[in-house]
């Protein structure tokens, strides 16, 4: 399964959200990166076929596709920065409720999902009475639930305690190198860039950096985001543009 | 489509049953209105029966104005609209399911209503029950697929709730009218032959609403 972006334009009234940014996405886990503003979200959410883009194309497997295909949406699962939760429903019937809509089996769907993020104990709890951390391990399951082909996640370790982050972070590893895609938006650079097999830097709505993991260091990709302020690294990115992405 | 359209429904009952804020708040209006009318209607001058039939459908207006100003709190508490509008779920059985839970809850304002005007102003239904369902139902599926409608429409402007009436009374002005006549003259005793084109009227406005809702709904509902 291959995800792709072509020359995708975003604007938000006279701002620009992104300009041009081309992404190919295989197998695996791709951390996204930028300070805010940088339009990482944005970005997600035009893949995720959320938000039409002014210009450019989103492909899956070769084919574009609309935000409203119904076949390509039982294919995503969706974390965002707030939990989509019904307040007045237990976790298990949230869960159910989305399940039906996906026309996924219900409980043994559930129980899956929220097995996989260590959720379990939430199941018959009202989502209303549940703290952040617990909220998001939620959101988390219900986009596991239905193991899809592409999963994106926005921030999706906001609030969470270690051993949520950690069963969190074996969860996402484990889709990956299950040949699911997983696109991953996070301010956690480091945990971001261990989890991941790629790399993208946004940098005001264009591409800083695009590529492997691994000789992608820690500080490059501050760097890169305008947020570690070593001598070189202010000379080079205090200016209005910001220089063509770096490919690997 | 039904399909999803009764799940949609189901959560959105099953929420509002939990809550009751929405419910309570439409039938507290509808009590306190009818109560008022029955203490300050002279009724040595007036037939109450006269009076009924618009002010059902008065009340019913408001009653759903306010249901329908409520409708979409619990899919915005915490974003979980996105989510809906993310599942391959048809934009218009999106719309049916809220406005068929929403119909549900007018429905229940209808019925306290006339059971209100009979306590308080003594007034009986004459005639079959079915006949006075058979303008209630109509003129109800018009008022909530109008107010799911422009209850969404709404949340995207600035005004927020305060822009629904604004937008909703004038074209509710048919549903209304059509509806008090026909139920006035149920009240009146008078024959289903002389009611029955205020319904047909009425069907076209609720069929009317339900198609115009759901291919408009996607324009509302998604960014």
């Amino acid at each position: 399964m291959i995800l792709e972006a072509r020359g995708l334009d975003c604007a938000y009234g006279p701002t620009d959200a992104l300009r041009d940014v081309n992404l190919v996405a295989g197998a695996g886990v791709l951390a996204i990166f930028g300070a805010n503003g940088a339009g990482k979200t944005t970005l997600l959410r035009t893949l995720a076929g959320e938000r039409r883009p002014d210009r450019g194309s989103v492909l899956l497997d070769g084919v574009p596709v609309a935000a409203r295909d119904a076949g390509r949406r039982t294919r995503i699962g969706v974390v965002g920065h707030r939990s989509g939760l019904y307040g007045k429903l237990t976790v298990a019937e949230n869960l159910e409720f989305f399940a039906s809509l996906y026309g996924a089996a219900g409980r043994r769907s559930v129980a899956a999902g929220l097995e996989a993020v260590g959720a379990l104990d939430l199941a018959n709890r009202r989502a209303d009475g549940l703290s952040r951390g617990e909220r998001q391990r939620a959101a988390v399951a219900r986009a596991f639930m239905r193991d899809p082909g592409v999963l994106f996640l926005d921030e999706p370790f906001t609030g969470l305690d270690a051993v949520a982050a950690s069963a969190l972070e074996d969860a996402v590893r484990d889709r990956g190198r299950r040949g699911r895609i997983v696109v991953l938006v996070t301010h956690d650079v480091v945990r971001g860039r261990a989890l991941a097999n790629r790399v993208v830097v946004l940098r005001r709505g264009r591409k800083a950096l695009d590529c492997e993991a691994r000789p992608a260091s820690v500080r490059r990709i501050l760097d890169l985001m305008g947020l570690h302020r070593s001598p070189s690294a202010g000379d080079a990115h205090d200016g209005a543009d910001v220089s063509p992405p770096e490919q690997s | 489509m039904l399909r999803w359209a009764w799940l949609v429904a189901a959560k959105d009952l099953r929420i509002e049953f939990r809550a009751r804020g929405r419910i309570l708040a439409m039938i507290a209006f509808v009590l306190l209105a009818v109560f008022l009318f029955a203490v300050s209607l002279d009724r040595t001058r007036v037939d109450a029966r006269d009076m009924a039939g618009p002010l059902v459908w008065l009340v019913m207006l408001f009653a759903s104005t306010v249901g329908s100003a409520r409708a979409f709190d619990a899919e915005d508490e915490d974003d979980a609209f996105r989510h809906l509008l993310l599942a391959p779920v048809p934009r218009p059985a999106i719309f049916l399911g809220k406005a068929a839970a929403n119909a549900f809850l007018v429905s229940a304002v209808a019925t306290t209503a006339f059971a209100a005007f009979a306590v308080f102003l003594d007034i009986r239904a004459p005639g079959p029950l079915a006949a006075h369902a058979g303008v209630l139902l109509p003129g109800v599926i018009g008022l909530a697929a109008t107010g799911t409608f422009f209850g969404r429409l709404s949340r995207h402007s600035a005004l927020g709730d305060t822009l629904l009436p604004v937008l909703t009374f004038p074209l509710l002005v048919p549903v209304t009218f059509f509806g008090s006549v026909g139920t006035a003259r149920l009240l009146l005793d008078r024959p289903w032959s002389e009611v029955a084109g205020f319904v047909r009227l009425l069907w076209a406005f609720a069929v009317g609403a339900l198609a115009a809702g759901s291919l408009l709904f996607r324009h509302v509902a998604d960014d």
